[in-house]
């Protein structure tokens, strides 16, 4: 006993936050959760009132993922608990340390079918990395500190933290004064680094297929010395983007449903995989069991159960990338199939020509990439906007993509920028969105308006939900079913009743002054930009079709 | 369908067996047993499994293996 000082569980839970650095917090009170907020009040923790606990779920991802830090939200019991749960699952599937309060009901009353009680702990265990229901005051000073290092070790993840409202409320000497460090649950099998290398030695035609883990690792430097000292033609995931240098000569772009060209025929021929912090989603392979069909595998991961989970690997190399990476950079002799990639990146390069005076989206994000400051951070929300962003914007580090990968999860964008503006306040935030996702989180533009901060908004409007309306279209018939919006309220006037500066825009001689006016605007802004609700997302990867055999735009 | 019997070792932690009905499940295994202890010295739980599935049981384990409070799994036997 090194401290002594009487705390209640509340008091415990700032004093603990603090000790991990933890400056910002997102949340929405309530009921069981209130003794944490009246804590609140005394400490040095700045809290970000949320409209949803969706809202603040998603706007600790963003911080988290914009940041490299810890995100952390509160919410009450019942319904604040259960809002919180789909932005965990976006934080389980997209592999981001998250660690979430919830109240709960007084311990006496759990499990009476209390007013506002759920069984948050059970339903967390589904979109959590691990949980803890807090039953007894003397554990929660290490219950919290193990919930900070589970987010963090090995692959990272959410962590839910519940605390009934009498353990917020009673008094506990705090105990430790140290950090607690966990027993070390990651052990893995030694590296196959021998086996690796005469794979890469024997390859003539290999490619680098780059994750999200890459970023998560904190591994950008060690993956592009790899790139570099081995010359390997490389592609990317949705979540991997930034990793690569975008300048890099042998850099193919995007793979999988909507990537590129090049990428996709560069992985079907190739005779060598690199996986590195990837898991080969469905959404990357295509028709599993046609994707990358001459090659063998080399799969560097931090997570075991990855390895041979949907692909078999020839060699494994399990562990920290920073320390592995170095150890396979050696140099290759791939002239000839350089030049094949090379070639392929001249001939399937983007064609931004485009008829008529309506909008064409790829054009206006390529141009918003070209002319947005150096270090900007773009979050999305998800469908045809996200896949367009991806496909045309150019990021130089994962931190500066924020997309919601794994889940997919409409409603991610606003309060993910939120996230982002709170950990990165000198920075450009950007928001790509669409019409549909817009809505779904509508709710945070007060968030926005209540910390004033300078979230730029871009809201590719074709009053449709666009990719279902393209699914609808290409493989159900053209049967359209609910994907129109054309009753979308007032997008401007709603901005401004949330004192955001808006415009809408209709036509491409309108573009170039819309986003030179919206980047250089001081505050929050929202640039509607209509388009043609036909265009469609090209290439696409039919589902369960080989990467090689993409739709193209007609 | 192959049949696999796991034998598990945990700390005897909140809702660990819980944990382990739901990963079993969701990724595609089917329990055709279960039997369950705890040593109250050491709170150690041991669990056997019984399941069966068409998926090769390695996917299960590195799952449960996953679990924080998991320390062991074994693969007992294999049975077609």
């Amino acid at each position: 006993m090194t401290n002594e000082k009487k705390l209640t569980g509340a008091g415990l839970l700032f004093n603990v936050l603090e000790q991990h650095g933890v400056e910002h917090v997102f949340g929405y009170p309530g009921g069981a959760i209130m003794p944490i907020y009246d804590a609140l009040y005394d400490s040095k923790v700045e809290h970000f009132l949320c409209r949803h606990e969706q809202g603040a779920a998603f706007s600790a991802v963003g911080y988290a993922r914009a940041s490299g830090k810890v995100g952390v939200c509160f919410a009450t019991s019942g319904p604040g608990a259960t809002n919180l749960i789909t932005g965990l699952a976006d934080a389980l599937a997209d592999s981001i340390p998250i660690v979430a309060i919830t109240g709960q009901v007084a311990t006496a009353a759990m499990g009476s079918d209390a007013f506002q009680e759920i069984d948050i702990f059970g339903l967390s265990l589904a979109c959590t990395k691990h949980s803890f229901q807090v039953t007894d005051i003397n554990d929660l000073e290490k219950v919290l500190h193990q919930a900070f290092a589970i987010a963090l070790e090995g692959r990272q993840g959410p962590v839910l933290v519940d605390i009934p409202k009498d353990i917020q409320i009673t008094e506990v000497n705090r105990c430790l004064d140290k950090l607690v460090n966990l027993e070390n649950k990651v052990k893995l099998p030694p590296a196959n680094v021998g086996s690796a290398i005469a794979l890469l030695n024997q390859a003539k035609q290999p490619i680098l297929y780059v994750g999200g883990g890459v970023g998560m690792a904190n591994a950008i430097d060690e993956l592009r010395d790899f790139a570099t000292t081995t010359g390997l033609p490389s592609v990317s995931t949705l979540k991997g983007l930034g990793a690569i240098d975008p300048e890099d000569e042998n850099y193919l772009g995007m793979l999988g449903m909507h990537g590129t060209k090049a990428a996709n025929i560069a992985v079907q021929e190739c005779d060598l995989l690199i996986a590195v912090g990837a898991r080969f989603d469905d959404r990357v392979t295509g028709k599993l069991n046609e994707f990358a069909p001459h090659a063998k595998v080399i799969h560097f991961d931090i997570d075991t159960s990855e390895i041979n989970k949907r692909r078999i690997a020839d060699a494994s190399i399990l562990g920290d990338l920073k320390v592995n990476l170095p150890a396979l950079a050696i140099p290759l002799a791939i002239k000839p199939w350089q030049a094949v990639c090379h070639e392929m990146n001249n001939n399937f390069a983007w064609d931004y020509n485009h008829p008529g005076e309506l909008i064409f989206a790829p054009a206006v994000l390529k141009e918003i990439s070209d002319k947005m400051p150096k270090n900007s951070c773009v979050t999305t929300d998800v469908g045809q906007h996200q896949m367009w962003a991806a496909q045309h914007m150019v990021f130089d580090d994962p931190s500066n993509f924020l997309t919601s990968a794994g889940m997919g999860t409409m409603g991610f964008g606003i309060p993910a920028a939120v996230g982002a503006q709170v950990s990165r306040p000198t920075d450009c935030i950007i928001a790509v969105s669409g019409d549909g996702s817009f809505m779904m989180n509508v709710q945070e533009l007060s968030t926005i308006k209540r910390f004033q901060l300078p979230v730029k908004i871009v809201l590719i409007d074709n009053a449709k939900l666009g990719m279902v309306r393209q699914w609808q279209d290409l493989f159900f018939n053209g049967r359209l079913s609910e994907t129109d919006l054309a009753d979308n309220p007032d997008f401007i006037m709603l901005a401004n009743a949330f004192d955001i500066k808006a415009k809408m825009i209709t036509k491409k001689s309108q573009v170039s002054a819309a986003i030179e006016e919206m980047l250089e605007h001081d505050g929050p802004y929202l640039l509607q930009v209509k388009i043609d609700a036909q265009e469609n997302v090209w290439p696409l990867v039919p589902p369960n079709t080989a990467n090689d055999k993409m739709m193209e735009s007609t | 369908m192959n049949n696999y019997q796991l034998m598990i070792t945990a700390d005897d932690k909140q809702v660990v067996l819980e944990r382990i009905l739901q990963v079993t499940r969701y990724r595609g295994f089917l329990i055709n047993g279960i039997n369950a202890k705890v040593n109250t010295g050491t709170n150690i739980g041991t669990i056997e499994l019984l399941v069966r599935s068409e998926r090769p049981i390695e996917l299960l384990v590195d799952q449960i293996n996953k679990l924080i409070d998991i320390k062991e799994v074994k693969i007992d036997n294999h049975a077609s």
